[in-house]
């Protein structure tokens, strides 16, 4: 087990290396000139453009950039933001990453429970009014793109009905719609699966000698049926968060809260190459540890899957 | 036989007809849209729905209604562009893979695996932000982001079959690499490939719209739903119409293509697991 | 005592001390929104409109911008320019402590000139006034260790000499620091405290929520009313009305994007302040690369083409004035006679077909070019020049940084551009934008008779003869039809009721040392 973590470990370093020359090609390939940007309205000025230059370190060869740029990575240095000018980007980033880590968590902690809780239900109410119901309301969760449903919701909730603010963070209240719109296309990803998982597992012979012994449904699902399906719903959580990182961007925007989602899109309008490089890399590498530790956990429970990465690698 | 058990799967007819209707809308947009979409009246801005704009106007007094056939037709080019390039692609690399392993294999997956490291929409924004906005970058940045998938799946599908013994059958007769691909491996992997291409368009959908919303995507004066949601957030307060109608506009339209591809998976290969 | 009589007690006790304690740490706070984060709150960087919000309320200058846009002395308290122009004596006033406490005087204003020219300095928005001052080109190159053209007379006094004569000098937006603040708080200072004079110093910035200033008490012009202000950081317009509403925003500064929502809701009403704003916007038309421009006809073809009134009412709500010209009312300097410009199909049909392209026909493909935030006017020109005039005109969107440096190139052949005025004289408009050899001449127009008007004009120290003079420029540059006039967007704001004492002004906000709030 350990070998096995060890060896995914080790290759998650180059596809890590591969991922930040990728970002970083792709900041220096953007179109606009960061130094035109802070130069703003008064970019007619050829010698101070030649000082910011030096300054920023844009003057020099790529190559030269970029490896200036992983050595400052190692030690957590992400250099300097071109939007504050004299600000770190480490400390831009510091305030926004609070807010995005408490979103996400907000929002996992709602899916979780309701996709299951909706998948559970449809399962055992298979085929009959609720189960559609269920189903149909996970099928459209996951069509309707989280924008559009943003729309929505804030029409009917706060504009029509003046039940919740329209936008900000600070308060509970304003926290209740961002935090459904990441949560509820999430939800219905975990209820499919949940529900699909229920199905499989409630034909299961052991599930029949407990209804004969005549244990209470409850007893049934939460005690025989749930953990065995704990596993499979865990490694769905990869995907989920994966696609929760991306959709704080437009949610973020929407809703005006100030974490690294809506920042991100700002210094891609500003031209803050640092930053965005900075926001794309800690969310890549935070998706790919997650995605490592749901491996290993699927690895640790099922032996099979490290056997078959053994006759893999040695293909 | 396979015909009825689909027309019995209402959620799946449902989903064809949504589909079916958005498709000859976007074909024939410039035959049925009521208006020019380009067309400004600064004197109907964010007009409610009346007899000269079905469906309203929008902030330059544009129709909304020829805005959002137009729209459709966009979707649709991105769709089968995108589509048409990641399974191109995408195929023929998890073909190659699957069937030789080797160091095809190991450099096909390795390419996979750095650009499936990036958060799903996260490496698109990235690719449509160094090549500016239009519909060319969505194009090209969508397909660079999906293809990989697409990879991995064919890889895994030509895997499965292997050890089948009709495969050793034909490699023992000596029957080309490519007639085996071609005759043998394609048409087992086909139904797979197919559901993945439908559920995969509703997720190009959303995608494009995603981006033209975010601002990346589609310009001006190219109509996109991505983007006329974005420009009705501003007006939601007091004229909500452009937001709502386009909102549903893709709202369904994603729906109904989710719909049939889940038809088409529950018919064709129910094998694959859901999600 | 019993258990429960303790109790009581200790709870009457508690409730008591939280009831002073409130009422102690009452503060009357102004709240309003800015539409991003400044990129900077120093100023010797100082570059951009947000951050000009953000320091007006620490930093002063020569002089201060009244309500309606006259000039009132401020760190100044008056001046002597001598006959050429080519030298002023400023003497300055008394008696005004920094936020440190420390006395302000000649060497501060000397101290934030060098400053901003020193090389390494990333001189901001007041840097190309300075490099007028007679010994500015060696300290920017590194040659000189001080400003040979500024001189300290004695603590409150201060001449400057000029190379060129530079009779706007005094009126430049200038904010002076305190010159030993670096020395005592490092070269991060403005990360801690502000270095200003102003009614207001710095308490904190964070980053994409706000930032907060807090009452100076030792003001030179009196302590302010209220005890601090917080500008909440809130990009879009939607959100900032709806926290004016739910009483998170005492002001809101509206933006073009919600002024429909604004104006055509009544209980806005009573609360509503406007002034037009002291910016110009125009339709710049590069000769050189677009040859149809080069005729006159065309020129005012195109600006009679464009139906201002339905721009006014369908893309700013009314919350527009059409311009004539290109200096703008509340700007000292305005007032020229100039004929009102029309909207006329017909007659800009005709001139097109004079100018021999009938319907159009024979005029190149030709881009009008902007950022995202004139995104509906483009569409708006491109389709209406379509349609009245045949011509071929298609939209191109592109980013900030890319326009402005290819727009200061003149290399963009047609778009739509505006200029904020930087301080209270139309020289900012006519000088900075028309006049042929200015940096910021995009359209790279030029007319040697308007040059030298506008040349006469730089050296006439008397206000009267000067704006007389400017009358004349702007008449020979509508005349000449250098460019279509756009309409100008008012300000718009809303205040709390409560709010008292704050206006609006061409320029921004007028100043916050006199608000109160109930």
């Amino acid at each position: 087990m350990l070998r096995y973590a060890v060896r995914r470990l080790a290759g998650l370093v180059p596809t890590l290396f591969a991922v930040v020359l990728i970002v970083f090609a792709a900041s220096r390939a953007m179109p606009g000139d960061p130094i035109g940007t802070m130069l703003s309205d008064h970019s007619a000025d050829a010698a101070m453009a030649a000082r910011l230059r030096a300054e920023y370190g844009l003057d020099r060869p790529l190559h030269e950039q970029l490896l200036r740029y992983i050595a400052g990575l190692l030690h957590g240095d992400f250099g300097l933001s071109y939007r504050y000018l004299h600000m770190r980007v480490a400390s831009v980033l510091a305030e926004g990453m609070r807010v995005s880590l408490t979103l996400a968590t907000a929002a996992v902690t709602v899916a979780v429970p309701l996709g299951v809780g909706a998948g559970v239900l449809a399962a055992l109410r298979r085929d009959r009014w609720a189960d559609g119901a269920a189903t149909g309301a996970m099928i459209a969760a996951l069509s309707v793109p989280n924008f559009a449903m943003a729309t929505f919701l804030v029409y009917l909730f706060s504009i029509r009905l003046r039940l919740l603010p329209v936008a900000g963070w600070g308060d509970a209240g304003q926290a209740v719609l961002p935090v459904l719109v990441l949560a509820l296309p999430a939800a219905a990803y975990i209820g499919r699966l949940t529900r699909t998982f229920m199905l499989e597992v409630l034909r299961q012979d052991y599930i029949r000698t407990a209804r004969a012994k005549g244990l209470p449904r409850s007893t049934i699902v939460l005690v025989h049926a749930l953990p065995n399906m704990l596993v499979p719903l865990a490694t769905s959580i990869g995907i989920i968060f994966g696609g929760m990182l991306s959709a704080t961007f437009v949610v973020e925007t929407i809703f005006n809260i100030p974490g690294l989602g809506r920042l991100a899109i700002d210094s891609i309008f500003a031209r803050d190459y640092p930053v965005i490089t900075a926001i794309v890399l800690l969310f890549t590498v935070f998706y790919a540890l997650i995605n490592l530790a749901v491996d290993l956990l699927y690895a640790a429970i099922d032996p099979r899957i490290r056997q078959d990465n053994v006759r893999e690698a040695a293909r | 036989m396979m015909l009825r058990r689909f027309l019995r799967m209402r959620k799946a007819l449902f989903g064809v007809a949504i589909a079916v209707f958005v498709v000859l809308t976007g074909v024939a947009a410039p035959l049925l849209a009521p208006a020019d979409y380009t067309e400004t009246d600064l004197g109907s801005v964010w007009a409610a729905p009346s007899p000269g704009h079905l469906l309203g106007a929008d902030k330059l007094g544009r129709d909304i209604l020829s805005r959002l056939m137009f729209g459709a037709r966009v979707s649709l080019v991105v769709t089968i562009a995108v589509l048409s390039v990641t399974f191109a692609i995408g195929v023929s690399a998890g073909l190659l893979a699957g069937y030789f392993g080797g160091w095809i294999d190991a450099v096909v997956m390795r390419v996979a695996d750095i650009v499936l490291a990036f958060p799903e929409l996260i490496f698109a924004i990235l690719v449509a932000a160094v090549l500016g906005a239009g519909v060319v970058s969505v194009i090209v940045a969508l397909s660079l982001a999906w293809w990989p998938g697409v990879a991995r799946l064919t890889r895994s599908l030509v895997l499965s079959l292997r050890n089948e013994a009709f495969l050793e059958a034909a490699v023992a007769c000596g029957t080309p690499s490519g007639k085996i691909l071609w005759r043998h491996v394609l048409p087992n992997i086909a139904p797979a490939l197919i559901v993945r291409a439908s559920i995969g368009v509703g997720f190009i959908v959303m995608a494009e719209a995603t981006l033209s919303f975010l601002g990346i995507g589609v310009q001006e004066p190219t109509p996109s739903w991505g983007g006329m949601i974005r420009d009705g957030l501003e007006g939601l307060r007091t004229d909500p119409y452009l937001a709502l109608f386009s909102s549903t506009a893709l709202g369904v339209t994603i729906l109904g293509f989710n719909l049939l591809g889940d038809g088409l998976r529950d018919l064709l290969d129910p094998r694959v697991g859901e999600g | 005592m019993t258990g429960r009589t303790m109790a009581k007690l200790t709870a009457a006790i508690l409730a008591l001390n939280l009831a002073f304690s409130a009422a102690a740490a009452a503060e009357t706070v102004l709240r309003l929104n800015i539409v991003a984060d400044p990129a900077m709150i120093d100023p010797i960087t100082n570059s951009e409109l947000v951050a000009g919000e953000v320091m007006k309320p620490m930093y002063e200058g020569f002089i201060a911008i009244g309500a309606d846009g006259s000039v009132i002395p401020a760190l100044a308290t008056s001046w002597t320019t001598a006959t050429d122009g080519k030298s002023i004596t400023f003497r300055l006033r008394p008696g005004v402590h920094f936020h440190s406490g420390r006395l302000f005087g000649a060497k501060d204003v000397k101290y934030t000139f060098e400053e901003i020219l020193r090389p390494g300095s990333r001189g901001g928005l007041v840097a190309p006034y300075l490099r007028n001052i007679v010994g500015a080109t060696e300290l920017a190159a590194g040659q000189a260790k001080e400003l040979a053209g500024v001189r300290i007379v004695d603590p409150l006094t201060l001449e400057v000499d000029f190379v060129k004569p530079d009779v706007l000098f005094p009126i430049y937006p200038f904010q002076f620091m305190d010159s030993f603040i670096v020395a005592e708080q490092g070269p991060d200072w403005m990360t801690k405290v502000s270095a200003g004079t102003g009614p207001y110093e710095f308490v904190h910035w964070q980053r994409g929520v706000e930032v907060a200033e807090k009452a100076n008490p030792n003001y030179w012009g009196g302590a302010p009313r209220i005890d601090g202000i917080r500008f909440l950081i809130v990009p879009s317009g939607d959100t900032a009305l709806s926290m004016y509403e739910a009483g998170e925003l005492d002001v809101v500064d509206v933006p073009e994007s919600s002024y429909r929502r604004v104006l055509s809701d009544d209980r806005y009403a009573k609360e509503l302040i406007t002034a037009p704003r002291a910016q110009i916007r125009y339709l710049g038309m590069n000769q050189a690369l677009y040859p149809p421009f080069k005729d006159i006809r065309v020129r005012e073809a195109i600006s009679l083409s464009l139906d201002r009134a339905a721009m006014i009412k369908g893309l700013y709500n009314g919350a527009a004035i059409a311009m004539n010209g290109q200096v703008t009312p509340g700007v000292p300097g305005y007032g020229a006679d100039l004929p009102p410009l029309a909207y006329d199909p017909d007659r800009a049909r005709k001139l097109l077909a004079e100018a021999g392209y009938p319907g159009g026909k024979g005029l190149p493909p030709i881009e009008v070019t902007s950022t995202a935030p004139f995104k509906d006017e483009l569409t708006y020109y491109a389709d209406q020049l379509n349609r009245v005039l045949g011509m071929p005109v298609t939209v191109k969107v592109v980013e900030r940084a890319t326009h402005i440096k290819a727009m200061n190139a003149g290399e963009v052949a047609f778009f739509p551009w505006g200029w904020t005025a930087d301080y209270p004289d139309a020289m900012t408009f006519l000088g900075d934008c028309w006049y042929s050899a200015s940096p910021y001449n995009r359209s790279r127009w030029n007319n040697a008779d308007y040059d030298a008007v506008i040349d006469q004009a730089r050296t006439e120290g008397d206000a009267g003869k000067r704006y007389a003079l400017y009358h004349v420029a702007e008449k020979i540059l509508m005349r000449d039809w250098a460019t279509a006039p756009l309409p100008i967007t008012t300000y718009i704001a809303l205040h709390k009721p409560r709010v008292h004492g704050l206006a609006v002004t061409p320029f921004g906000w007028s100043s916050f040392q006199p608000v109160t709030m109930d």
